[in-house]
């Protein structure tokens, strides 16, 4: 007990200089190597190619994958926390394929290429989309069992919409190849465009900071939390429009990007326990570096989509820790 | 004092039409077969059910008191919970808290009146059904709440934890605190200070239980036969 109250302590300085060094690492890293002399001379201006190329090209892609991270990481956290049940994720009620279905429709009526916001907006639109159908299909108190058939529904109705644009769509190669590129989730030529896009993610983390205690309760039960004095019907409705607006702008900015939801606040929360006071601080922060520690995998590895890497170090890894368990 | 009230209360399929007066500082036995509507009694009592209107704590309208203050006010444990996540007993005894601004206050000694200081660390989803129940139990008695409304906290208890809890009720009614509890053991209804018998969702009576539960109405609403004779009797040593 003592030692597991001690990791949990540490958990939150050790995640933050871990996220700290990832930073600079993502920074120097790419097709051209910069020491960290010079990234730190990139980021004060001193040097007119480094500042470039850290101010134009890595600054925006590390922010964007560090919110997306931290995003689909705390999303994945409210889910758990919301259905009661540690196998949840953030793409159940269809935030994430609905987010692909518009953005693949996007791509391939040729929208995209008109404007570096539209994609985006695309699969914005098509994420709320997706998350007021279930809510509306669910309707009457929307809880548990009826929430989550109702997201398995239509999670299968947008897959056939995209896989039907794949295979019946025979417009221009690189629009196939962008759709593909798409739905493998990636952060290559991510701009200051897209961060400014993600950041709401920020304000929504803000929002979920101070409801860690009232998601102990309902992690628990909902009838109970409400006998104990939750406001259960509201903080739920809180709950799921935080986890949507994370998830959907997380799809917005990097496309599909699987496994993270899942498996970052399952292993923190069997590394430090299930307190979601502690649990939302370290998701975010936890999020954020295995996303990058992920991103800079793939550089390394030639330039392996983001999504690919998650699932194919996470699972690993998460399947190493498992074993590790007593 | 009334402490709570309902009014006519329906709830479509479960409950019909179902009026009754609690007075404060009772300890108010909930009997009835399978399926007569003691559990949603309960819940709309707690104000986990609709309706609410027809609900009233210490003759204020449920509607009119605010979710934080309900949490103050009255506790409900329900008849079994499932908990998917491991916290440890201590912290889900201390959630009981919550409407006091989680101020840790008395959870020592709820955990010491549920028998549970031994097991304060082990996480409550490696509990068995019985210890799941009294960490619920403990739960509500950390509240502090003058009305505790526990839906058949007996069912999973050994005999020795059982007779602790209903002594444990009987002590928390002598200090003016409220307790309604669902239960189907009848030897035990008979000893509470007042018993109501819900029968096809409805109230069939209410009332002290030597005048309440006759021969003629344990027949009529259990369909067995009663009469007293010298049996296994079991009482704290």
């Amino acid at each position: 007990m003592m030692r597991a109250d001690r990791i949990s302590r540490a958990a939150l300085p050790a995640l933050s200089i871990l996220l700290v060094v990832l930073v600079a690492a993502a920074l120097g890293s790419g097709d051209m190597h910069l020491s960290p002399f010079q990234v730190w001379e990139g980021l004060l201006r001193r040097d007119p190619l480094d500042a470039t190329i850290v101010w134009q090209i890595r600054l925006p892609r590390v922010l964007v994958g560090m919110m997306v991270g931290g995003a689909l990481s705390a999303s994945g956290l409210v889910m758990q926390a919301f259905f009661r049940n540690s196998l949840a994720s953030p793409g159940l009620l269809g935030v994430g394929s609905g987010g692909a279905a518009g953005a693949v429709v996007a791509i391939a009526l040729g929208w995209a290429s008109s404007s570096l916001w539209f994609l985006p907006l695309a699969a914005i639109v098509g994420a709320f989309g997706a998350t007021s159908a279930v809510l509306m299909l669910a309707r009457r108190g929307a809880s548990g069992e009826r929430l989550l058939l109702a997201g398995v529904a239509l999670n299968a109705l947008l897959a056939a919409v995209t896989s039907y644009v794949l295979s019946e769509f025979t417009g221009p190669y690189e629009r196939n190849a962008q759709i593909l590129f798409w739905l493998l989730g990636g952060l290559e030529d991510r701009t200051w465009e897209h961060v400014a896009i993600a950041l709401p993610i920020l304000a929504a983390a803000a929002c979920l900071w101070p409801l860690g205690r009232p998601m102990d309760l309902l992690s628990l039960g909902a009838r109970e939390a409400q006998s104990l004095g939750v406001d259960v019907r509201r903080l739920r409705r809180v709950l799921l429009a935080l986890a949507t607006v994370l998830t959907a702008l997380a799809t917005a900015v990097a496309g599909s990007v699987g496994f993270v939801g899942l498996i970052v606040p399952h292993i923190l929360r069997l590394a430090v326990g299930p307190d979601h006071r502690r649990l939302v601080p370290l998701t975010l922060v936890g999020g954020a570096a295995f996303v990058l520690a992920c991103d800079i995998v793939g550089r390394a590895a030639g330039g392996l989509r983001l999504g690919i890497i998650t699932s194919l170090v996470g699972a690993p890894f998460f399947l190493w820790f498992l074993r590790r368990l007593p | 004092m009334t402490i709570l009230r309902l009014a006519e209360t329906t709830v479509p399929g479960r409950l019909e039409s179902v009026s009754l007066d609690v007075p404060r500082g009772s300890l108010v036995g909930l009997v009835g077969p399978n399926g007569s509507g003691k559990s949603t009694l309960l819940q709309v009592a707690a104000g986990i059910l609709p309706p609410s209107e027809c609900v009233s704590w210490e003759g204020r309208p449920l509607g009119g008191i605010p979710m934080l203050e309900r949490g103050r006010c009255a506790a409900w444990v329900p008849q079994e919970a499932l908990f998917e996540f491991g916290f440890s007993v201590r912290s889900v005894v201390a959630q009981g808290r919550f409407a006091n601004g989680d101020d840790g206050r008395g959870v020592d000694e709820a955990l010491a009146a549920l028998d549970l200081t031994g097991l304060a660390a082990r996480p409550v989803n490696r509990l068995s059904g019985g210890e799941r129940a009294r960490v619920l139990l403990a739960r509500a008695l950390v509240t502090g709440a003058p009305l505790q409304l526990w839906d058949e906290p007996l069912a999973a208890l050994d005999p020795r934890h059982a007779l602790e809890v209903v002594v444990l009720a009987r002590g928390l009614a002598g200090r003016g605190s409220t307790v309604v509890f669902s239960l189907h053991d009848l030897r035990v209804a008979h000893r509470l200070d007042l018993v109501a018998v819900l029968h096809e969702r409805r109230l069939r009576a209410f009332g002290p239980p030597a005048e309440i539960l006759s021969p003629s109405l344990l027949l009529e609403v259990f369909g067995v036969r009663a009469h007293e004779a010298p049996g296994l009797n079991l009482e704290l040593p």
